[in-house]
């Protein structure tokens, strides 16, 4: 067991390297001048100082929580591409709640956000989860279809109810529907002329982990995480062994669906002022989080820090415009490190079969 | 009438690309390697394509039909050359094919607009749009077939029913159909007969790259004048009628000829006064494609059989 | 001269030698038999022949002549060709389509089959190997798929051909036939390598004999000077007592009766159970035997509840288990060894303890407010990787992925004999192991035997009649037989299983 994470984490960080390095070759590439002075902003500007660690982390809320509801998907054997959409439906939720319920006191208002996050997800992710147990259709396909519908859908129905017509978004939520700082705005700041600049990085981060833990115990220590894990090894032996397997299709596209929309909540309630869009359009957070998913080998642990990481290189490739080069490089080198991500997986699980305890002769 | 012509016209639009990109995920799924990257190499087709119209197309004569097929023939490359990194990884590593296939599609729109900021100073890169074929010389004339067929038309609608007819032929009546089809439903029988399971996958996949890639410019040349990095889930629709179309040629025919109508409705509904008058939001013409998707593939796909061996990476030693 | 001659092969793997200096020469025109349990290396020494691995040591040689093959295709070219045990056929071909797969005649690029198409139907009936070549796969009995596959190597033009395990899916009768076949094919000049365990098979057609044991070299003999006992001694390495002794003991209650049990294809419609009424008493081993594919998997899934039945009323110890699911049917003390220890019987990405607790993992003995009780896991697995044997490197944290089929079917085994099921379903427990291996579980099945009842499925009629109390022939979804193992020959039974006799079998008789 401990010679198997060590090497899942050499395995990572080759890969991450590997994906840096590809992508300072395209910066060369480009433009040999600036490439290394953009590639430095890239590398380290997220550790510049405590404000930039805090959006750091402020980034990686979000992207933890989409990276864990692909990873509980596939420890289950399911393969959640539609987070996007219940990234969508949650934040939507949370929104109209901040807004519209403010009949509330603040800290229930705030709750209920979250909570009516997590039930609109679960709702949204429970159509592949049924369609998958009950029709047989594969997952990955109804979740492209229910991801597009949804992003019509919701487009549509913030233009019918919560719609700041001159910014063509969601109408801003009151300062008390926001996730309260805790007081984190004093450790990660900036010292800016007289006073202070603070990272809005907030409470949120801290439900991403608590969940991310959570979803490790569940899968690991619970009796619900052995029939999950189960059925995702082996769905025959899971039917013979007794375990309901549609309802556990179902069940887990549910979580999956709540863990993402709760995510979908957790961004528009940072109290940056951030709105969602009411142009049709897919949340990447969702596909990003399929990458977090994969470059914390989809492990819950893992998906903590592989989201962080792709915050920071996010965070740090925004600073790269100066140089005349885009945020895009970012996302070629994300997709480099997926692509060898695939690899290491395999590594991982045919450990056994490469290494075996003794092998039969035929 | 002049309406139903108009419908038809517009469907062959958005059915053609569907029909090309559909049937290049058929020949990499029947040889066992599923293509969820249709979506990247559609768009790194689109973009080279569009961005060898811009540099190469005269303003002197933009309507030429050579340049464009000039341009086809790029994106097929392009297509060939992304595939390879979903072939490398699915077959020689055997790596998850959904995981590579998310990084290409990943990857492809990231470097499409990557590239046309840094040379172009600007996400969109713009082509010059004349390629519309009025009416075809003689056939054009032809009552009813000629409105439907043969009248404000692309030349790219014939490729595609050369590409289905070819398909056809290939899948079914040569060689190297029979071998395709074999390592796609039992490897373990083609290789014990000496059949490279690899080189027959890795045909699949370029083939798939290919068409892809042309099948994204093809897209992209009737409806705009530029390309931002983006095919809007096409390569992801084509999939859902490679499925919906049962892995079979004329299947996936009729199941693109059904998308076309579907997106023909959702695009020009305003235009059709019948459908405007219902008062129906446009955001539900926009869902109908993606929703009309979803129930066929809850009613249909409980007994329709994908290859045997797609997704599995063929393993020598395994029996 | 030998027409092949495979010299001092030594293959290794990874902790293991598969092929210890092994030499085996075939003559031309004869038929050479490769004796050896599973795990002796015999489908190493094949895939070194047919070029799939690259042996450290040794050389091939054909006619005296050294030869080098690196893959199907030079074994082709020098006239070798297989039937594999499992068949290499596409489900969704034609019969001649899979003869010409690899080989394929084309017209101006398209396929041509008309010439080809003549020359298997003329093949086909030279050698008395009739087949429809336009026939699906998937729609064709076993035995047809294995003539098939002989055509293929007929096609082919092969003279040498290599036969791995031919009858393990044959009737007696299916098994006449193969022989005569196989004795027609050296008179036309042929020669035939004969993979078996089999001893009779190897005494009624072989000439010479090669016996492995665990990668090794045991030696060559002639089979007709050679008796029986001293092959079986050559090849496990030991004494082998295949008679069963197996105590005489009084029926209990009824364990199970299924009565007008049906179970109706969901794709064709067809009835594969067909109308099938029985009964298991305590302390009574119950066979079903019969061909593949006549409707036994089916049964098993019905009466398992992995799969529903059509009609037909199940009772298991008073309890109608009918319509309960699989869990309960388990709690109401039904056991189940699987057909296929990888599909169903093991999550082989668990560890040994995991798998243990499979049909128990909720229970109040390893789960506490839903957290698992690890302590009690492995304390469990301990106990039983002791009792039943099972070996593993590292205990119960042993992948189940990395254990030995023996070991993976001991811990199966473990798992449902531990509950001391009231009825226990065994469906093939004894496929692919290894003479110890299937000693061992024939007397795990008969201790269990003191517990309840047991309905065994097997193909292999030395099973048949060793272990079981009595006989249940099934045939097309039908049983046509219910016989005592004492009063019945194999030439009965296989004129059951093919479907030539059958009784009206009286529910009243059992």
């Amino acid at each position: 067991m401990k010679r198997d994470s060590i090497l899942s984490l050499i395995s990572t960080l080759i890969v991450i390297i590997v994906g840096l390095l590809i992508g300072l070759i395209v910066l060369l590439a480009s433009d040999s001048n600036q490439a290394f002075p953009a590639f430095w902003t890239m590398i380290s500007f997220g550790l510049r100082n405590m404000r930039n660690v805090g959006d750091v982390l402020l980034g990686a809320t979000p992207i933890i929580l989409t990276g864990l509801s692909v990873t509980f998907a596939f420890k289950t054997g399911l393969f959640n591409i539609g987070a996007a959409g219940q990234f969508a439906f949650g934040g939507y939720t949370a929104i109209y709640i901040g807004v519209q319920f403010l009949f509330l006191p603040p800290p229930l208002r705030i709750i209920c956000s979250i909570l009516g996050a997590a039930l609109a997800g679960a709702v949204w992710g429970a159509i592949p989860g049924l369609l998958k147990a009950y029709r047989n259709v594969h997952e990955v396909i109804t979740s492209i279809m229910t991801n597009y519908i949804g992003m019509y859908l919701l487009s549509y129905t913030i233009q019918n109810t919560i719609f700041d017509i001159n910014r063509t978004t969601t109408t801003r939520m009151p300062d008390d529907s926001n996730l309260p700082s805790l007081g984190l705005n004093y450790i990660f700041r900036e010292p800016l002329g007289e006073g202070y600049r603070a990272s809005a990085v907030n409470l949120g981060i801290f439900i991403a982990i608590f969940l991310a833990i959570l979803v490790y115990i569940i899968l690991d220590k619970t009796k619900f995480g052995y029939e999950l894990k189960a059925c995702g090894f082996n769905k025959d032996a899971a039917k013979y062994a007794g375990i309901n397997q549609n309802r556990n299709i179902v069940f887990s596209m549910m979580i999956c669906g709540a863990i993402a929309g709760i995510g979908g909540a957790l961004i528009y309630m940072n109290g940056t002022g951030l709105s969602m869009t009411a142009l049709p359009l897919l949340a990447m957070e969702g596909f990003t989080g399929i990458s977090v998913a994969f470059l914390g080998l989809t492990n819950p642990i893992g998906v903590i820090f592989s989201g962080i990481f792709v915050s920071y290189l996010f965070l740090g490739g925004a600073r790269m415009q100066p140089f005349g080069f885009s945020l895009e490089l970012v996302n070629i080198v994300v997709a480099v490190i997926i692509y060898f991500c695939a690899f290491v997986l395999v590594v991982k699980t045919n450990i056994g079969k490469i290494f075996p305890k003794s092998r039969e002769g035929e | 009438m002049d309406m139903f012509y108009f419908i038809v016209q517009q469907s062959m639009v958005f059915m053609i690309p569907l029909l090309i990109v559909a049937l290049g995920g058929m020949f990499s799924e029947r040889s066992g390697i599923v293509n969820i990257a249709l979506e990247g190499k559609m768009v790194m087709g689109a973009f080279t394509g569009v961005l060898f119209l811009n540099i190469f197309q005269n303003p002197e004569n933009v309507s030429d039909q050579g340049i464009l097929l000039l341009a086809l023939l790029v994106a097929m490359i392009t297509g060939m050359l992304i595939s390879l990194f979903h072939a490398f990884a699915s077959i020689n590593l055997k790596a998850n094919q959904i995981i590579s296939g998310i990084a290409i599609n990943m990857f492809a729109p990231a470097f499409a607009i990557y590239i046309a900021i840094f040379y172009l100073d600007g996400q969109f890169v713009p082509f010059i749009n004349q390629f519309r074929i009025a009416s075809v010389p003689i056939l054009g004339d032809i009552p009813i077939l000629g409105p439907l067929l043969f009248q404000r038309t692309y030349i790219t609608t014939y490729i595609g029913f050369l590409i289905l007819a070819v398909s056809t032929i290939v899948l079914y009546k040569t060689k190297f159909g029979l071998r395709l089809r074999a390592c796609g439903e039992y490897p373990q029988a083609a290789d014990s007969v000496g059949i490279s399971v690899a080189k027959i996958r890795y045909a699949g996949v370029l083939i798939s790259g290919a068409l892809a890639g042309m099948g994204g410019l093809i897209w992209i040349v009737p409806i705009s004048s530029r390309f931002g990095g983006s095919v809007a889930g096409y390569g992801f629709l084509a999939l859902a009628v490679l499925i919906f179309g049962a892995w079979k040629p004329m299947r996936i025919l009729f199941a693109s000829f059904f998308f076309g109508i579907m997106q023909t409705i959702a695009s020009s509904f305003t235009a059709i006064p019948f459908l405007l008058n219902l008062g129906i939001p446009a955001a539900f013409y926009s869902m109908a494609p993606y929703v009309a998707t979803l129930l066929l593939l809850a009613f249909t796909s409980k007994n329709t059989q994908a290859p045997k061996a797609a997704g599995q990476p063929y393993d020598k030693g395994m029996r | 001269m030998y027409i092949i001659e495979m010299r001092n092969i030594t293959k290794e793997f990874p902790g293991i030698i598969a092929n210890d200096d092994i030499t085996l020469q075939l003559k031309k025109g004869e038929i050479h038999a490769l004796l050896g349990e599973n795990g002796a290396g015999k489908s190493t020494l094949m895939s070194v022949l047919f070029g799939l691995y690259t042996p450290e040591k040794g050389e091939i040689l054909k006619n005296d002549e050294k030869i080098k093959i690196s893959g199907p295709n030079d074994a082709t070219r020098y006239g070798i060709g297989m039937v594999h045990q499992h068949f290499k056929l596409v489900h969704n071909f034609t019969v001649l389509e899979n003869i010409l797969l690899g080989v394929e005649t084309t017209k101006f690029g398209l396929l041509s089959m008309v010439e080809a198409r003549a020359r298997v139907v003329e093949l086909s009936k030279k050698y008395g190997l009739s087949v429809d070549p336009d026939a699906l796969i998937s729609n064709i009995t076993v035995g047809m798929q294995q003539r098939v596959e002989i055509l293929k190597m007929l096609y082919r033009e092969n003279e040498i051909l290599i036969f791995d395990e031919p009858t393990a899916v044959l009737t007696p009768q299916e098994i006449d036939e193969l022989m005569k076949i196989m004795k027609d094919l050296i008179t036309e000049g042929k020669s035939i390598l004969f993979i078996t365990h089999k001893l009779d098979e190897i005494k009624r057609v072989a000439d010479r004999c090669t016996v492995l044991r665990k990668g090794k070299l045991i030696g060559t003999v002639d089979v007709k000077t050679t008796e029986v006992e001293t092959m079986s001694e050559m090849m496990v390495g030991r004494k082998v007592n295949l008679i069963i002794d197996k105590p005489e003991v009084k029926l209990g209650e009824v364990a199970l009766e299924v009565t007008n049990l049906t179970v109706k294809d969901k794709i064709t419609g067809k009835n594969v159970v067909n109308n099938v009424s029985f009964k298991v008493h305590e302390r009574e081993i119950v066979c079903i035997a019969g061909i593949d594919g006549n409707g036994q998997s089916e049964l098993v899934y019905a009466i398992t509840g992995l799969m529903p039945s059509t009609n037909g009323v199940m009772v298991m110890n008073g309890v109608d288990i009918s319509n309960l699911s699989i869990r309960k049917r388990c709690l109401a003390g039904m056991g189940h060894i699987p057909e296929d220890r990888h599909k169903h019987g093991l999550v082989l990405d668990y560890n040994l303890a995991y798998n243990l607790i499979l049909q128990s993992y909720f229970s109040p003995q390893f789960q506490k407010y839903d957290f698992l009780r690890f302590n009690e896991i492995y304390k469990n697995s301990d106990m039983l990787i002791e009792r039943y044997d099972i070996r593993s490197g590292q205990g119960g944290r042993t992948p189940a992925r990395s254990m030995s089929g023996g070991n993976q079917q001991k811990t199966i085994l473990a798992r449902e004999l531990s509950r001391e099921p009231k009825l226990l379903v065994a469906v093939q427990p004894t496929r692919g192991l290894d003479v110890g291996a299937i000693e061992y579980i024939h007397k795990q099945l008969i201790i269990e035997r003191a517990y309840g009842g047991v309905l065994l499925v097997s193909l292999e009629l030395d099973e048949v009649m060793n272990v079981s109390d009595r006989i249940l022939v099934m045939y097309e979804g039908e049983i046509v037989a219910d016989v005592d193992p004492k009063k019945v020959t194999y030439t009965e039974l296989g004129l059951y299983m093919s479907g030539a006799k059958r009784d009206v079998v009286n529910e009243e008789l059992a």
